[in-house]
């Protein structure tokens, strides 16, 4: 009968074991999933949990808005007191000044839409939650926020010592962190030659070397629809990244306000539904690949259409896609050979 | 006999057709070259993945009509089951995004609900894909 | 007590004959083992459509109806899955030949209704199979493969009815 058939297709699905070890967890606010190829399963195991120990510790030391432990503030947390509390330099550990410089360094290279000092206009849109919801939109705040300027360039880093010459900055390295984390793992995994895996931390994804016999295949989210909209392969050392307003957001009136705060206006960019970047291995005296994949879609993304090829230029990012909030698709011209598209009919264009 | 000759003469065969017969047969190609695009390139899934915070709380086949309840950080989650396809039902997040992406069907599909940390994964012979960049 | 006797017309004989014929084309085709579930050749559908040409649409309307129960009923399957598959096709398929008959003669012959009538028969099964038997996402899965096989089965059939109306089938019937 046909229905048996149908069946039997059913129960074909294959069965034979791979060396792949996939572990899932919630760690960063949000959901790190880490595939380790070719490794025995204790190893992998234990490769793992050691980065999943370093990903702990570092949101421990920079989240934004809660105590970590007890009444305890994170490092980030302390620091954001003291600027705002108008103190002289606090001393911080060492990797916590280079990640400020670093993000000093990217969010003047971003014309600042890349802006971890903005804090302030985060919790005021109400996205330094874990659970947020539409809110009355204090223009008051805002305005005065904008006013006040907070930029990376009012903080003065001397020698692990770091002082804000405006009080109004609060930092907040949500565009940075996950980044940050995901080349922390690559370099621990290479440390470890552990050659094969994958790690995803909240969809910022860095590949090593490669499944099996095949490369890594990253699939991107489709906007508005639960499914990819393409997928591509990832080469060893190469990472991804996408922001969305579709993760944090929220309605109100029929509008849709998402965590991707523009500086300028103090309001969330409304012109897009996504930016993917595909970023190449860097020079190690280089802002690494998987901070490059979390900081650079966000300046695409709140930019106008006509400038979105420089704000990627300026980070030297040659591979990137964007949908705009028509569902409009413009892929770069070096991604578009790179891109399978999961619905081979889809429309877009290639931008020059 | 009858179709014995047809054999023996493909040339008649071929006469035998009108104009509008050549037409329907090649619109037939084409809507079926279609199909096979359409409904076989994104494979259906068969089972699908449900992890509870860090581990994996169990995995079902989609052959069924089920209800599962589910207790997550926030509260109790309903995932459904039905037709070859899975969804939040319900879900005690305030922004129940989670709920709002509704059916999944496909291999490599994924829901996650972050508040709850609860998330699917629709499990098929062959994954599209290794991870997904959302 | 009388009999009860019930009048038949010419008609009637010629649809119980014709229906009898396919009948047993259908019979023949249960017996045989098909390579994949649910593929048939359908070459019952080659007296419905002679039918149609020669006697026009009641006649072969009915033919084909009647070819359903009976059959089924023969085969012991009556009110079964099967039977009730069969039956929408069927119906499915009257539909689609009702509309095809009318297109223009110059340009669509019988291969045209033929594979016509073959998508039409598969669309039915399959909905009813998705709707009733396997309510399942999966059933999509197959559309493609029936489809190919409704095209080939329907191209053959078509071949095989114009070829039987250009030798005029009438004597052939007649000769059964």
């Amino acid at each position: 009968m046909r229905y048996l058939f149908l069946l039997l297709s059913l129960l074909l699905t294959g069965c034979f074991q791979e060396p792949l070890y996939h572990s899932q967890s919630y760690v960063f606010g949000t959901l790190v999933d880490i595939s380790i190829y070719g490794e025995k399963d204790e190893r992998a195991r234990f490769l793992a949990n050691n980065i999943l120990a370093d990903f702990q510790n570092l949101h421990k030391q920079l989240h934004a808005w809660k105590p970590v432990s007890g009444n305890k503030l994170s490092e980030l947390g302390e620091l954001n007191a003291a600027i705002s509390a108008g103190k002289k330099p606090t001393t911080v550990n060492p990797n916590l000044a280079n990640m400020l410089l670093e993000a000093a360094d990217l969010s003047l290279k971003s014309n600042g839409l890349f802006n971890p000092a903005i804090g302030h206009l985060i919790s005021t849109w109400g996205f330094q939650r874990d659970e947020f919801s539409a809110i009355a939109v204090d223009e008051a705040a805002i305005k005065n926020l904008l006013h006040a300027q907070p930029r990376m360039t009012d903080l003065v880093i001397k020698a692990n010592a770091i002082y804000s010459t405006n009080p109004t900055v609060k930092l907040d390295l949500g565009g940075y962190a996950k980044g940050y984390a995901l080349d922390v793992a690559a370099n621990y995994l290479r440390k470890q030659h552990a050659k094969n895996a994958l790690i995803n931390i909240g969809g910022n994804v860095i590949a090593l070397g490669k499944h099996g016999d095949n490369p890594w295949r990253v699939g991107i989210q489709h906007p508005r629809a639960p499914t990819a909209i393409a997928t591509l392969d990832l080469a060893d050392g190469w990472a991804i990244g996408t922001s969305g307003d579709y993760q944090r957001y929220f309605m109100l009136n029929g509008k849709r306000y998402c965590h991707i705060i523009d500086p300028r206006t103090g309001y969330p960019a409304q012109q897009t539904q996504s930016v993917t970047v595909l970023v190449p291995p860097q020079a190690s005296n280089k802002t690494q690949a998987g901070v490059l994949s979390d900081v650079v879609s966000k300046p695409i993304f709140i930019e106008t259409a006509a400038n979105r090829n420089a704000a990627a230029q300026a980070f030297g990012i040659e591979n990137f896609m964007v949908i705009d909030a028509q569902g409009a698709i413009f892929v770069s011209a070096k991604m578009v050979n790179k891109l399978h598209w999961v619905d081979a009919g889809v429309k877009f264009s290639t931008l020059p | 006999m009858l179709v014995l000759n047809f054999l023996r003469y493909p040339k008649q065969l071929i006469n035998e057709l009108l104009i509008g017969d050549w037409l329907i047969i090649i619109l037939s190609l084409v809507g079926i070259f279609y199909l096979f695009q359409s409904l076989w390139t994104s494979e259906h899934a068969a089972r699908v993945q449900i992890s509870v915070g860090n581990k994996i709380y169990a995995t079902y086949s989609l052959n069924q009509q089920r209800e599962i309840h589910l207790h997550g950080k926030l509260g109790d989650a309903v995932i459904s089951i039905s037709q070859g396809r899975a969804r939040f039902s319900q879900s005690p997040c305030n922004t129940q995004y989670c709920v709002h992406q509704g059916w999944l069907s496909h291999a490599g599909q994924v829901a996650i609900c972050l508040p709850n940390q609860i998330s699917l994964e629709l499990l098929g012979e062959r994954k599209l894909y290794d991870s997904l960049s959302y | 007590m009388k009999p009860i006797q019930i009048q038949t017309t010419v008609d009637d004989h010629r649809i119980a004959k014709l229906a009898a014929f396919a009948i047993a084309l259908h019979m023949v085709e249960a017996v045989i083992p098909s390579p994949l579930p649910g593929v048939k050749p359908g070459i019952a559908n080659i007296v419905t459509l002679y039918v149609l040409y020669q006697y026009g649409y009641a006649a072969a309307a009915w033919v084909s109806i009647l070819r359903v129960f009976a059959s089924s009923l023969l085969l012991g399957q009556f009110l079964s899955p099967t039977f009730v598959l069969s039956l929408s096709g069927t119906i499915f398929s009257l539909g689609i030949l009702w509309l095809a008959f009318k297109f223009p003669k110059k340009y669509f012959g019988p291969v045209s209704l033929s594979i016509l009538a073959a998508f039409a028969h598969i669309a039915g099964q399959l909905m009813m199979v998705r709707l009733w038997l396997i309510p399942h996402a999966g059933v999509a899965y197959l559309v493609p493969i029936f489809a190919l096989a409704a095209l080939f089965f329907g191209l053959v059939n078509g071949l095989i009815t114009s070829k039987l109306l250009a030798n005029d089938g009438r004597k052939m019937v007649n000769n059964e």
